[in-house]
């Protein structure tokens, strides 16, 4: 059978021809989608361990007021919550970041110690701390990292704990977190007669009621007896919390600057290439290749550069997505897992910059005079 | 009658080619007319505007005036693409083979402008090497050939979409005699049984003169 030629073959041709450009282009758009992947996928993951932090609780409804970061609520709106006929549990909580060491910190947690929530939790060793008490439990990942144990000491602004347990969370939040008794983080947090919010898990969905229209209910009940406040779906809060916010623009920005670079990396290797194959271009013109398939000649190794890269940067971002796994300011925060929608929307970016990088090359290539590319030296 | 047996293959009217803001005219109101299965070669010295005319003929470049017409057709610039790819076959003095390609997939690359089927194209590919004595140096690249050998590679990828008219720019002008007198020993052979167009454009005056019909080109004109 004789070797047949097809124009992807055509172009990786190409592209092999200049082994090294290609592999510093491919290095340049892999760091881009690298940055893509692990930036998107922590900030990503972070969104969906705050989702799995409440949905391992149980928990329906935050009641907060509007301001997540500061969020203040006098406690005596607890008692107006559990009054909510629709209403089984509500109960209070303190939420806050803390420096335990330069290098750990942690997500707080101020709880009740008979509070529903500990139901997400499994004690692998100790037990559950005692309101009044100067006690905490913490999460096995951040026992690790601080290298604890039942009955040592935490020292935390200043006060001192006994680790009175030490718990598997559902979610790497709950696995990197201190949870003390409320009393004791307000005490901490200077939140005497505060807290964060209230958290509220609904009774069951009456028959016939679909859920959307049982949350909504619920949400004007609890809204209608603590005026001024918020009462939001723990989904919605999961999702468009500031943290996440936050996260998600440091992630996007962070990943479009380096793609703009990744950008410009394929586009100059391309300029570079339809420069110095001017000539061959003129014979392709001259041999009856119309603009188009020029442009798609161009286009195809354009693109071939993006999506190559594009797998590199899968690799590198798993990778860096591990390693921010791993480290004790991280790994609180992060888990490893990629979803398939995030590895195509990488695969796709990647392909698309390799098109957009392609554009103007193709387009200068495609329009060069047969007879001027055949002069060109 | 068609418009095939009525006109002339190739006619050009009043044609001229003019560069740099009209400050150097390559060619100076050419009439040409050139039936078709002919063999014409052009001659004339350096800068005299064969080539010029080779390029117009070929639809590689547009006039500046006059007309060129196929088959009784104006040829319009849209057009030019479909008639290179369709009619014509280039043969050029450096060859022009691209480096990244063997010698099969060289002879390839004109039919993928036609988007004929990849089985057919390399089917066809061999057998143009093979009759033009390739057929031990199919998977050669261009730097593993002889000079002799990157023309006859040059000449089959010419064939490649099986043209009605073979325009030969100084097809000689890199080869030394032995080699120079094969390839058009093969040029005139392939236009005899296929009954195609010829047209050299050359400066050597015994291939010139070998053809049935010799235009020389001085100044940008035809000499009488």
């Amino acid at each position: 059978m004789p070797a047949q030629l097809s124009l992807t073959g055509f172009a990786w041709k190409n592209l092999w021809r200049r082994r090294l450009r290609t592999l510093l282009t491919l290095c340049g758009i892999g760091m881009a989608i690298g940055a893509f992947v692990a930036l998107v996928g922590f900030s990503r993951s972070f969104e969906t361990e705050w989702l799995r932090l409440y949905s391992s609780s149980g928990t329906d409804i935050a009641v907060v007021d509007k301001n997540f970061m500061n969020s203040s609520v006098d406690q005596g709106v607890v008692a107006k919550v559990r009054g909510v006929s629709i209403v089984e549990q509500a109960e209070p909580m303190i939420f806050n970041i803390m420096d335990l060491t330069p290098e750990v910190n942690a997500i707080v947690f101020g709880w009740l110690d008979d509070t529903y929530e500990f139901n997400s939790l499994t004690f692998t060793s100790g037990s559950r701390f005692r309101n009044g008490k100067p006690e905490v439990i913490i999460g096995d990942t951040l026992a690790r990292n601080l290298n604890k144990k039942v009955g040592d000491s935490l020292v935390m602004q200043g006060s001192t704990f006994s680790v009175a347990g030490i718990f598997h969370g559902g979610t790497a939040l709950e696995a990197g977190a201190v949870i003390l008794p409320l009393d004791q983080m307000q005490l901490l947090s200077s939140m005497q007669g505060k807290v964060s919010g209230v958290h509220v898990r609904l009774r069951p969905i009456p028959a016939g009621e679909t859920q959307e229209h049982y949350f909504k209910r619920a949400q004007a009940a609890i809204e209608a007896v603590v005026p001024g406040l918020n009462a939001q779906l723990a989904t919605d809060r999961a999702s468009n919390n500031q943290f996440v916010d936050l996260a998600h623009a440091v992630a996007w920005g962070t990943s479009a600057i380096a793609l703009i670079v990744g950008i410009l990396g394929i586009a100059n290797t391309m300029a570079m290439s339809v420069f110095e194959r001017t000539r061959e271009i003129g014979i392709l013109r001259a041999i009856g290749w119309k603009s188009w398939l020029v442009m798609l000649l161009i286009e195809t190794e354009a693109t071939g550069l993006g999506f190559a890269g594009g797998i590199i940067g899968i690799g590198a971002g798993w990778a860096g997505l591990r390693l921010l796994s791993v480290l004790p300011k991280t790994n609180i925060f992060v888990s490893t897992s990629l979803t398939p929608l995030h590895l195509l929307q990488a695969v796709a970016i990647s392909v698309l910059s390799g098109i957009i990088a392609g554009a103007y090359p193709a387009w200068r290539g495609a329009h060069l005079s047969p007879v001027e590319a055949l002069r060109h030296d | 009658m068609t418009d095939a047996q009525t006109h002339p293959q190739l006619e050009v009217r009043s044609l001229r080619k003019s560069y740099d803001d009209g400050r150097i005219e390559a060619l100076r109101g050419v009439d040409l007319s050139i039936g078709a299965g002919d063999y014409v070669a052009i001659s004339g010295a350096s800068g005299s505007g064969k080539s010029t005319l080779l390029h117009l003929l070929g639809g590689l470049d547009v006039p500046t005036s006059g007309q060129v017409f196929f088959k009784g057709q104006t040829l319009a610039a849209s057009d030019l693409d479909d008639y290179r790819a369709r009619q014509i076959g280039f043969i050029f003095q450096a060859f022009y083979l691209l480096p990244t390609l063997s010698a099969i997939e060289n002879v390839q690359v004109p039919m993928l402008a036609l988007g004929l089927h990849a089985q057919n194209r390399a089917q066809r590919a061999e057998a143009l090497l093979v009759e033009l004595g390739l057929a031990h140096r199919l998977n050669q690249y261009p730097n593993e050939l002889s000079a002799g050998e990157r023309q006859r590679v040059a000449i089959a990828r010419s064939l490649a979409n099986d043209p009605s008219i073979l325009m030969a720019d100084e097809p000689t002008g890199n080869l030394d005699s032995v080699n120079s007198a094969r390839i058009i020993e093969i040029l005139t052979g392939i236009q005899k049984k296929r009954g195609m167009t010829l047209i050299i454009v050359t400066h050597e005056n015994d291939i010139a003169n070998a053809a049935p019909r010799h235009i020389r080109i001085r100044d940008g004109r035809i000499e009488p």
